[in-house]
């Protein structure tokens, strides 16, 4: 009785194994003529602009070029990796070569060098992009491990003398150019900032915003709340919401998500967003964002790579090499505030003055930039204080 | 001093007695035996009908399905080094199933197996720094020692609470993993914090002797643990006066009190033991793959677990067929997707082939039974049924 069962299932499940089978055989046939092969990395259709021809004997074209992306988020976050994957696809219009991404790969050791050696093995990638921060330990040890591979981390400090470089960009300087569009637009001169982690990349960004803040509306306050997220908007926008209510009337943010935007936009108060320009999300909210633009230095890389020409290093680009920019005004900014925005602009851009430049106090008073100095990197790099005018703890 | 009710699953079906009277239903029942053959087989065939039904995904997607199901054979199966990839990733599925499966083969939930991981990860982290004087191989063996215990230490305050005063373990595993999590954001940006990384945020990284060795191509001693604990498990729970008195309590715990068997004590030990495990499994995973803990380190394996488990049908043996399984799926999807295959379309496609070997499970190890409406004798017999209740709680 019981085996009759079991062969009655037995039948079912294999007839409709055969049916189906019959089925996938058409789709399989119909995917062979019709369906495109798997590639979102299909070379661009464009032809790369004319460069200047390699002479080098060992050079090769741009053209020839794998370069793989590997993103910790989505690409759809419209935040940081969104704005690595359009800087992947600049840089393969610009340059030719093929260009290949996976997301949503954690911080994770063993994650993160399988995707690579995937890409190294499977698709011969000759350039490996990592862009989280999470990724430097394994991408250390596969530089050693591949040494004809060149490996470019985003936002890390390790680097090898052969193939193994870290590029960041000085986004403090649109920060504080951000910070004195939110110093005007504030009418309770109490600003909201929903920050990410307490490191010193957000915090650096927390006290150029408030400097440039306070530069339009000296008595300007930025309340800080951490939500410990990069992308988590039911976090992020709960956390603008704490603020508002708070009697915030600006938010600016760190994360990769536009919660807190919605947020700011519901609550009819306004928001600096961060990383792309984010205005169609909340669009009565959007003043300006600080945002990346990282192809050029995408493409960059991959022509020196073709040429033989690369060389590790650790590259911080600011606002004069474009890595870095302020998103455009919206229009109700006036316009006395836009020009002196333009002007400081103007002076970070020709290296004449930098953001950290003293004199600075910290929360409680005590300088820490004099008057006429400007900050080292060394010192902006391991900043863990926070500047007059911000509310808040720096080490929660 | 009433025992706590046991299995909450059986609250669900009396409140279902109401439409039972009214209503012709349909009740999974559990066969009483499936030829492991017959089991295999099953398998087998919801995979197949998983992966054609997920052709057309790939399909309509604009994937060619052969050339993304052959990259996820050869990266997973095809040769050593890709067998070693799978077995890497089969190891913690490996533990953290047991771990579960042993809560689950006397009815109960740790559903929170990922939170005991990380916690085991943090205790073998914590140990290592205080302790990195020691000699490699004593070090790693009191590390993954440590690990149970941070494990353990987790599902303390669940195991209780469950015990004695039938608080749903269910809810408290759960929530306690998002606090072990944050416990270990806070060490990276606070108290172990590696001062040599110019203020940036990360744990100071383990010594080099931390680190399990490696057995064959990617993968680490860790999968002999994995296999020894799994025989060891099998012998107990199926070979032992133990195991049984578990199996009886979690399958008719009227009985076992009846025949003097502290229900209380069970649950703790069982939890505890589950708790233990998940933790070791973290530590393995700490000292196996990684330069340093962190809040990814357990990428979703305590959570896996559960499918792991569920799949296995709570039996260790299963635990270790569905393991490696679910091991070169993940394999496979991950190669796929630098194929060009989005990381939605690959996790889809992951779950379905969970899914059809988890429904050929069932359908193979359950009988559809309609039941009459009237109180006929066999109404009450299968909504008591913990195994059917069991079933559709998957």
């Amino acid at each position: 009785m019981r085996s009759r069962t079991l062969i009655r299932l037995a039948i079912a499940l294999a007839s409709i194994a055969l049916v189906s089978a019959a089925c996938g055989t058409d789709d399989d046939e119909a995917a062979d003529t019709s369906a495109a092969p798997a590639t979102t990395a299909a070379p661009a259709t464009t032809a790369p602009p004319a460069d200047e021809p390699e002479p080098e004997p060992e050079g090769m074209s741009a053209e020839d070029i794998t370069a793989a992306f590997i993103l910790v988020g989505p690409v759809g976050d419209a935040g940081w990796n969104w704005a690595h994957d359009q800087g992947r696809l600049f840089a393969e219009q610009e340059t030719g070569a093929t260009t290949l991404v996976v997301e949503s790969i954690p911080e994770n050791a063993e994650a993160f060098k399988e995707v690579a050696i995937d890409f190294i093995e499977n698709e011969g990638a000759d350039i490996i992009f990592g862009t989280s921060f999470g990724y430097m330990d394994p991408m250390e040890e596969l530089a050693a491990e591949y040494p004809d591979v060149v490996f470019e981390h985003a936002s890390g400090f390790k680097m090898n003398d052969s193939n193994f470089g870290n590029f960041f960009g000085r986004i403090y300087q649109p920060r504080y150019l951000s910070g004195m569009a939110a110093g005007a637009m504030t009418q309770s001169g109490q600003i909201g900032y929903v920050a990410a982690f307490p490191i010193p990349e957000v915090i650096r960004g927390i006290n150029a915003f408030t400097l440039g803040a306070r530069e339009t509306n000296p008595g300007a306050e930025v309340h800080v709340n951490w939500t410990f997220t990069w992308f988590d908007p039911a976090v992020e926008g709960d956390t603008a919401s704490a603020l508002l209510e708070a009697g915030a009337d600006v938010i600016a943010m760190h994360q990769d998500s536009t919660a807190a935007g919605v947020a700011a936009q519901d609550a009819g108060a306004r928001w600096v967003a961060y990383n792309s320009d984010m205005r169609n999300f909340a669009p009565e909210a959007f003043i300006t964002a600080p945002v990346w633009h990282w192809g050029p230095r995408y493409a960059r890389t991959i022509e020196a790579v073709a040429a033989g020409t690369y060389a590790p290093g650790a590259y911080w680009g600011g606002m004069d090499d474009g890595i870095v920019q302020l998103a455009e005004l919206s229009a109700d900014v006036p316009g006395e505030v836009a020009d002196r925005i333009s002007e400081a602009a103007e002076l970070i851009r020709t290296g004449a003055w930098d953001v950290f430049t003293g004199p600075i106090n910290d929360q409680d008073g005590a300088e820490r930039v004099a008057a006429g100095e400007t900050m080292e990197d060394g010192p902006m790099l391991g900043m863990d204080w926070f500047v007059e005018g911000v509310v808040g703890d720096a080490s929660p | 001093m009433t025992e706590p009710t046991h299995a909450p699953l059986h609250t669900v079906a009396r409140g279902r007695a109401r439409w039972h009277r009214v209503l012709v239903r349909p009740v999974l029942q559990r066969r009483a035996r499936v030829a492991p053959a017959a089991q295999a087989i099953a398998f087998v065939i919801g995979i197949v009908l998983a992966l054609i039904a997920g052709a057309l995904l790939l399909w309509g997607s604009g994937n060619d399905p052969v050339t993304v199901y052959q990259r996820m054979a050869e990266s997973s199966l095809g040769g050593f080094d890709a067998l070693s990839r799978t077995l890497l990733r089969a190891t913690p599925l490996a533990i953290a199933g047991l771990a579960v499966a042993v809560a689950g083969s006397m009815g109960l939930w740790n559903i929170g197996a990922e939170g005991q991981m990380m916690a085991g990860a943090t205790a073998a982290a914590g140990f290592a720094m205080v302790a990195g004087d020691l000699p490699g191989p004593v070090l790693i063996v009191l590390m993954l020692v440590a690990g149970a215990v941070g494990g353990v230490v987790l599902v303390l305050g669940p195991a209780l609470a469950r015990a004695y005063l039938g608080v749903s373990e269910i809810i408290t595993t759960l929530m306690l993993v998002e606090v072990a999590i944050r416990i270990v954001e806070w060490l990276k940006v606070g108290p172990w914090k590696d001062p040599e990384s110019f203020g940036f945020a990360q744990i100071s990284p383990l010594p080099d002797k931390a680190s399990l060795p490696g057995l064959f191509g990617q993968v680490h001693i860790g999968v002999l643990f994995a296999v020894a604990l799994l025989l060891a498990f099998w012998l107990a729970v199926s070979r032992t006066a133990w195991g049984y008195e578990l199996r009886m309590a979690g399958s008719s715990p009227a009985t076992a009190r009846y025949a003097g068997i502290s229900l209380q004590r069970k649950v703790l030990t069982a939890l505890l033991l589950s708790g233990g495990l998940a933790g070791l499994a973290g530590a393995i995973e700490l000292s196996g793959t990684a330069t340093r803990l962190e809040p990814g380190l357990s990428s979703g394996y305590g959570f896996a677990g559960i499918i792991v488990a569920a799949l296995a049908l709570m039996r260790p043996s299963g635990v270790a067929v569905v393991a490696v399984v679910f091991g070169a799926v993940l394999r496979g999807g991950q190669s796929i997707q630098t194929l060009g295959v989005t990381s939605s379309i690959a996790t889809i496609l992951q779950a379905m082939i969970l899914i059809g070997a988890l429904v050929a499970a069932v359908l193979l190890n359950y009988r559809v039974r309609w039941v009459r409406p009237v109180g006929s004798g066999a109404d009450g017999d299968a909504a008591e049924n913990p195994a059917s209740a069991g079933a559709s709680g998957v």
